[in-house]
């Protein structure tokens, strides 16, 4: 136990922590500029300054830490004429241009002057000379009034990993540029503007666009574009959002964001965004009105369900939508269309991968806390770059590899290029042969823990490829990977990250039970990379074809009975339709109609030709969304449905967290459940409410999993996984999915399509965000200076790039870092899509795609 | 005195290992390695052994505390940027007697258990660069340095780490930044370096002329070698003399010799039969002492007593031709050139002080000048996070103190010295 | 990029401390020889030999004040004004090197010849004033005797 004493009051602290943070918890303001709650300490700017007895100087209380015994004064005399000096010294480069200034009002530098009452009047030379740079679509830099406080830099390079800007030369003539001194090359995640406590950098999107005083509304919300679910302030004023503004003290990220969390909002207020429902007549989407579209939308249903049974329509859910669309969604589907062919775009990932280590190691084995991540031993990475999917957790990733964490990098990691330890690369495609070999090895080294004894005699017997197999198969050098894994078998706290693209393999199940094999082995906390911000929520809604709500299998008749019972409609006995078997029904003539809700599955499904001809084969095909998708342009009926910042509701992120959304605009229209009760009404059934906290009321009786959940309680941070609810405790079982095996060498070597997911990008949305195009113009074909050398291709050189199902021309891209026998490409821009190139396989099983080994080619054009 | 560090210095191969063998050169290190570790910290603290980079820190004392720290490995860094102007007691040791330094490296690192250590050496030094790395490889030759030096299982790797014209990377925090590859800029204290400092490990920094003290502490004993000099702080020292005397140069004198001896004894007095104005007793970050303040010995503690500093004992001499005004100029921007831009007094406080100076020195002061000059300094002083701001405001503090009618002419008519242009580093 | 035997060089620095970054400023004297200045391709070239972002690089490059950030002449002079130099003439040496060479601090002759870099103390005090031309030291200048020494480097 330490006291301290500050301004004569007795301060106990459990552990030594600065003046500054102790002064601070006790409602003590002292004034700074270089320190930052998030960042490394600096001790440079001298204004926190204060008193210490027995200390002949002032001491910065940000860099002091207490000792037993302390007593400091934060204010007196000489303190003030210290700050004051400081101050003084601040502004004798520093442009007296608040009038102009966008950070007036909320400018540090600002508001100390006010405090002290400092001026600058002293000084009589002229003031250093920095023309403001705006050389970059997103950012502007004014260096006339960096104060050097270095939290921009502290932030981008200790913080957020990109290093990409720098204070350059030395003494007064130092200032903040990135390389190239004018745009940035780097992540575009903002952090930077965040800490910058004056108006040295600033966001353009809303440059001279605001005063800080005149915003008329700030709403605390998340961010709808992925899976980790960041918080942050949406100042709006006249119904537009005008800034986003993080804050160190709200939400999991800390005030940490990405690109498209900080500069992709624009999507919301794009002119492109559906205002009025269309239906079609002949071949054209005409506007008409709610009423008729509605109207159409009933009939049909309620024709094609009386004629050709529940079973003959199906509904994609969305993990764009929140909790409450979702939870609609399928009780519409369930008790007004009667089928159960309810299923999403998160059976390519997520809810696979879950399904199978929920069933080995037990329901809520991926919730697990983000933050506890920088605090693993050991990490490992693999089926996708964390970095890229999901940014901010990618940054806790960097933590844990400064805080000295081994990271294992298995696959091709961008983003940990300069935070990783092992860095384990492989001819494409030859993941399962790799980890098999890992898994077996383990299991000679480690001793299993006895918890579930059929998986282990699962583990036991697994025969993986032998070390020759490895360097055949996967090109990599067997010493080394034998170092590897005893370095792995050695560390005791390890966290496993897996991304989505393990699921999308053709050996799908054998990479799930490798994997959960060796977190069982390693006692590893699981991390499931989550794209869309409620791929959990789209699950624990009860969104998939054999699963109710709060995650009870369809097929034990008590849940179903129950659920029934509480809804009073009946909920068909059969489980329903994959999304990939909607899609064959579609195409086979099976299915009839189909409802989309908030999804594109004609532009993010594999194959979209064949997509496309299936879903034209239906009788009924009605989108809801909030743009006019390549999906939604050949349906019959388009409604246009209320976005992120536009209604309530909830969404559960990838570490199974409860977060709320809050409406900040208003618009006209109707939130996706909302459209769905109309429907339903008009079906002549009963599932109306009023507002979403009704629709949460309901999930809080019939999920148990959300039993007695409220909004209140999410506001009081009951938000984490088990809540209040009961999970499922059922028998663990072994894992039993008929592993395939295939670990031979391929033929020849060839070139792959692997689809690039960048954190600039996000499907269908970032499309409307001009910030986001802005830093990622254009689709293009990364290859490496290898394949570009065998391919006879230059950078920047236009191609076409053809695969057994399409073509598309592209720019080429080279980057070294990029894997051999690879080509990287986006699915993000119109047209251009990768998507759209690559063949698919459906596991009979997980009824997954399998995407890998699409064997593709770049062809020059000079014939043309 | 007998000769200890510059000894056999007028050889003109002296930086040859074999000319260092000859007088005996190497046999400190195969006694020490024949000592514990422990005794031979205790033997240099028995020494009262001072560091003479500048601070005149205990060097016994220094090392103590990081053999005392349980994590490895350890480093030792000799300190080698001999930055503070006026300062060039350093170079006749890296140019001349480099295996005197080796070889107290070699002990000193044996000591404190390091097995690899650097030598940070200023870029304006390329020829003592290679001088440094030919007597390095001559000594790995002989087995002084290497995986199992003489035979005793004791294992010491040297490099010298060049630096690239920063002031700054002479303050040992920013010595350890520059190393790492980083800007110069000094590192929050404590932790001090003996616990975290270089890669985060215990580290101890020393100047050339501290090191190159370790063998002679270890032949003759640490008792032998405090009776040297003061008492408070013993041995020989280097004082470097330029300026307006006869004979500049490095003087190898007791410690505490008094300050008019070295100008008028051994430096031969003022050059030219002029008067002597001025001393700038330890390089230009010690306060200025007016001709009449000579006498005080030369030594840690005699100097902070006499109101300057012994700093590295750098004795600039200036006659009565000098402008103390263009003086005081020429030193602010100095230190307007080195800040290293980290905090924000020194920062932006010496450009300020210079600018102010810089007009009077230009026929353009104003009467309220003076004061401002000692407001702007005072207001820096004690603020600044390293002490190289402190002493741009110790320095003005002092001239104007001594020199006050200089600076109040110059604001008056002008400056009536032969006026030159100013030529500073841009 | 750079030629393998500097990317050799740099991986035999790079040995003698325990992590790459440390063989930053060795490093950025070799692309200085090697390009002649730091032009961006230089820093750039450094950043990937040592796997560190090129702006930091540019950012710890550019502390350091020799360090050349534009280009420079064949020969580089660099001339004291600290005060040993500057009270024993400096400042004549200076205009002396303007008058008869054309040279500017920080500037270049026109024929590319020389540079001229003003120097804070350069420890030859002993010998003021003094200058390094390249790696080569030189004491008690005066403006023959500079004359003498510049007519050595072509
Ligand atoms: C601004 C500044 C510059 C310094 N420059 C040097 C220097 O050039 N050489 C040196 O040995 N010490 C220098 N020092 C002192 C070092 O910080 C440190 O005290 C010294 O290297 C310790 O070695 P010693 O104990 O052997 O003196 C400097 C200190 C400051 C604050
Ligand atoms: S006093 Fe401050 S700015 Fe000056 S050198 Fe020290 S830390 Fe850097
Ligand atoms: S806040 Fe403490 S020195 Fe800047």
């Amino acid at each position: 136990m330490i006291t301290v004493t500050i301004n004569g009051k007795e301060v106990r602290l459990e552990k030594p922590i600065t003046i500054f943070e102790a002064a601070e918890m006790h409602g003590i303001k002292i004034p700074h500029f270089c320190y930052h709650p998030l960042l490394e300490k600096w001790g440079g700017c001298r204004m926190c300054l204060v008193e210490v007895e027995k200390m002949p100087k002032l001491q910065t209380s940000c860099t002091l830490y207490v000792t037993d015994g302390m007593v400091v004064k934060t204010e007196s005399e000489e303190i003030s004429k210290a700050r004051k000096a400081m101050l003084e010294f601040l502004l004798i480069n520093h442009p007296l241009d608040c009038p102009f200034c966008d950070k007036a009002g909320e400018c540090d530098l600002q508001n100390s002057t006010t405090l002290y009452g400092a001026s600058a009047g002293r000084f009589e030379e002229g003031k250093r000379r920095h023309p403001e740079n705006i050389n970059d679509p997103l950012i502007v830099r004014n260096m006339e009034r960096c104060i050097s406080c270095t939290r921009c830099v502290r932030m981008c390079d200790g913080v957020q990993g990109a290093s990409a800007i720098s204070m350059v030369n030395r003494s007064n003539k130092t200032f903040v540029e990135p390389f190239s001194g004018g745009r940035y090359n780097c992540e575009y995640c903002g952090n930077c503007l965040t800490v910058c406590p004056v108006g040295a950098i600033m966001s353009r999107l809303h440059r001279h666009a605001y005063r800080p005083w005149q915003m008329e509304e700030e709403v605390k919300t998340v961010c709808a574009y992925c899976g980790v679910g960041c918080s942050f302030v949406l100042q709006v004023r006249e119904n537009n959002i005008v800034r986003i503004m993080p804050k160190p003290e709200v939400g999991i990220n800390k005030g940490i964001l990405c690109a498209k969390g900080y500069f992709g909002y624009g999507y919301i207020q794009s002119s492109k965004r559906l205002t009025s429902p269309l239906i079609k007549r002949g071949w054209k989407l005409e506007p008409t009105t709610w009423d008729e579209a509605l109207t159409i939308v009933a009939n049909r249903l309620t024709e094609i369900k009386k004629k050709f049974g529940g079973e003959s329509i199906g509904g994609i859910a969305s993990a764009r939508c929140t909790n409450e669309d979702n939870y609609v969604f399928q009780k519409f589907v369930r008790a007004c269309l009667g089928s159960n062919n309810i299923d999403s775009i998160v059976r390519t990932g997520f809810a696979v991968a879950q399904r199978y280590i929920e069933d080995v190691i037990g329901q809520g084995a991926t919730a697990n806390i983000i933050s506890g991540i920088p605090h693993s031993e050991g990490i490992i990475v693999i089926g996708g770059d964390p970095t890229h999917i999901n940014p901010v957790l990618g940054v806790q990733v960097r933590e844990a590899f400064r805080r000295g964490a081994k990271v294992f990098a298995i696959g091709y990691n961008p983003g940990l290029e300069r935070h990783r330890t092992h860095n384990i690369s492989y001819y494409p495609f030859t993941e399962s042969t790799l980890l098999s070999y890992l898994v077996s090895k383990l299991a000679t080294i480690k001793e299993l823990s006895g918890e579930n004894k059929s998986f282990e005699s699962k583990i036991n017997n697994f025969k993986g490829a032998t070390l020759k197999d490895v360097e055949k198969v996967c090109r990599i050098n067997g010493s080394d990977l034998n170092r590897i894994i005893k370095e792995l078998s050695s560390i005791s706290s390890v966290s496993l990250i897996i991304g989505p693209d393990i699921v999308q393999r053709t050996d799908v199940r054998t990479n799930l039970f490798l994997l959960t094999a060796i977190a069982y082995m390693l006692n590893a906390r699981i991390y499931l990379l989550a794209e869309k911000p409620n791929e959990q929520g789209v699950i624990d809604m009860g969104c998939l074809p054999d699963t109710l709500p709060g995650g009870r299998p369809l097929d034990i008749e008590s849940f179903r009975k129950r659920d029934e019972e509480l809804w009073g409609y009946e909920i068909p006995p059969k489980p329903g339709l994959t999304v990939f078997e909607m899609i064959e029904g579609a195409n086979s003539g099976s299915l009839k109609a189909l409802y989309i809700m908030g999804g594109n599955p004609l532009y993010n499904l594999p194959d979209n030709a064949f997509v496309k001809s299936s879903i034209q084969n239906l009788e009924f095909l009605v989108v809801q969304d909030i743009f006019l998708s390549e999906t939604a342009e050949i349906a019959d009926v388009v409604l246009p449905s209320l976005g992120w910042v536009e209604k309530e509701g909830t969404y559960t992120n990838l570490e199974r967290r409860i977060q709320r959304l809050r409406k900040s605009l208003d618009r006209q229209g109707m939130e996706d459940w909302r459209i769905l009760s109309e429907i339903g009404k008009k079906m002549g059934f009963k599932i109306q409410y009023d507002s979403s906290l009704d629709i949460m009321k309901e999930i809080s009786t019939v999920s148990p999993l959300h039993s007695g959940l409220t909004y209140d309680d999410l506001d009081k941070g009951l938000d984490v996984w088990p809540y209040k609810g009961t999970p499922l405790r059922h028998k663990l079982g072994a894992g039993d999915w008929p592993l395939t095996k295939s670990w031979s060498p391929s033929g020849k070597e060839k070139l792959y399509l692997t689809i690039e997911k960048h954190m600039f990008l996000s499907g269908t949305m970032s499309r409307y965000s001009t910030a986001l195009n802005s830093i990622y113009q254009e689709p293009c074909a990364k290859i490496n200076n290898d394949v570009a050398e065998r391919s006879g291709v230059k950078d920047g050189e236009m191609v076409t790039i053809k695969t057994e199902k399409a073509q598309i021309i592209l720019p080429i891209k080279i980057d070294r870092n990029i894997p051999d026998f690879t080509v990287l490409l986006t699915n993000n821009f119109i047209e251009k899509g990768a998507m759209g190139l690559i063949p698919y396989k459906i596991d009979p099983i997980t009824k997954t795609p399998a995407i890998d080994g699409c064997e593709i080619k770049i062809l020059k054009r000079e014939y043309e | 005195m007998e000769r200890v560090l510059l000894k056999n210095i007028d050889n003109r191969n002296s930086a040859d290992i074999s000319e260092y063998e000859k007088i005996g050169g190497y046999s400190s290190l195969r006694k020490a390695l024949g000592i514990q570790p422990k005794d031979i910290i205790e033997e240099v603290k028995k020494s009262g052994l001072r560091g003479r980079g500048g601070a005149g820190f205990p060097t016994g004392m220094k090392w103590a505390f990081a053999a005392a720290d349980p994590k490895f490995p350890k480093y030792l860094l000799c300190n080698a940027d001999e930055g503070e102007p006026g300062t060039f007691k350093d170079r006749p040791i890296l140019e001349k007697n480099p295996h005197l330094l080796i070889e107290g490296m070699v002990i000193s690192a044996y000591a404190l258990g390091a097995e690899y250590s650097y030598i940070y050496l200023r870029g304006e030094y390329p020829s003592a660069k290679d001088i440094l790395n030919k007597a390095i490889s001559q000594a790995v030759k002989k087995g002084y340095l290497g995986n199992n030096i003489l035979g005793k299982g004791f294992k010491l790797h040297l490099s010298v780490h060049q630096g690239a014209g920063a002031y700054i990377c002479g303050e040992e925090t920013a010595l350890i930044e520059s190393l790492e590859g980083f800007r110069g800029q000094p590192r929050i204290k404590p932790p001090f370096p003996v616990n975290v400092g270089a890669w985060n490990m215990p580290t101890v920094i020393n100047n050339v002329e501290t090191l190159s003290n370790i063998p002679y502490i270890l032949q003759a004993g640490g008792d032998v070698y405090s009776k040297i000099g003061s008492k408070d702080c013993p041995g020989p020292k280097l004082y470097c003399i330029s300026g307006h005397v006869k004979r500049p140069g490095v003087y190898e004198l007791p410690m505490g010799t008094i300050l008019r001896e070295i100008i008028y004894t051994h430096a031969g007095g003022i050059k030219g039969g002029k008067k002597l104005k001025a001393v700038i007793p330890g390089g230009i970050s010690t306060p200025v002492l007016p001709a009449d303040q000579i006498d005080c010995p030369m030594d840690f503690i005699s100097m902070s007593k006499s109101g300057s500093m012994l700093g590295s004992g750098a004795i600039i001499v200036m006659d009565e031709s000098v402008c103390m005004v263009k003086v005081l100029y020429r030193a602010m921007k100095f230190f307007e050139h080195e800040s290293c831009g980290k905090c924000t007094p020194c920062r932006e406080g010496t450009g300020w002080l210079s600018s102010i100076i810089g007009r009077i020195e230009n026929g353009k002061g104003k009467k309220e000048d003076i004061e401002l000059l000692s407001d702007v300094a005072g207001n820096i002083s004690g603020k600044t996070f390293c002490p190289l701001g402190d002493g741009a405001a110790t320095v003005s503090m002092s001239m104007i103190k001594h020199f006050r009618d200089e600076f109040e002419e110059h604001i008056k008519g002008g400056c009536k010295y032969k006026i030159l242009h100013n030529v500073i580093p841009a | 990029m750079f030629s393998k035997s500097a990317i050799k060089e740099i991986e035999e620095i790079r040995a003698k401390y325990p992590d790459s970054r440390s063989a930053l400023l060795p490093a950025l004297y070799i692309a200085q020889r090697e390009y002649g200045w730091l032009t961006p391709e230089a820093m750039e070239s450094v950043a990937s030999a040592l796997n560190i972002p090129s702006a930091i690089v540019k950012g710890v490059s550019t502390f350091y004040a020799m360090f050349k950030h534009k280009q420079m002449g064949r020969h580089l002079i660099q001339l004291c004004t600290n005060i040993s130099c500057m009270i024993l003439g400096a400042e004549t040496l200076v205009d002396f090197l303007k008058n008869k060479y054309g040279l500017e601090e920080g500037g270049i002759t026109p024929n590319g010849r020389f540079s001229l870099v003003i120097m804070e103390c350069i420890g030859g005090c002993d010998v003021a004033p003094v200058m390094l031309v390249d790696n080569d030291f030189y004491g008690n200048l005066t403006e023959e005797k500079i004359e003498n020494i510049l007519g050595r480097y072509q």
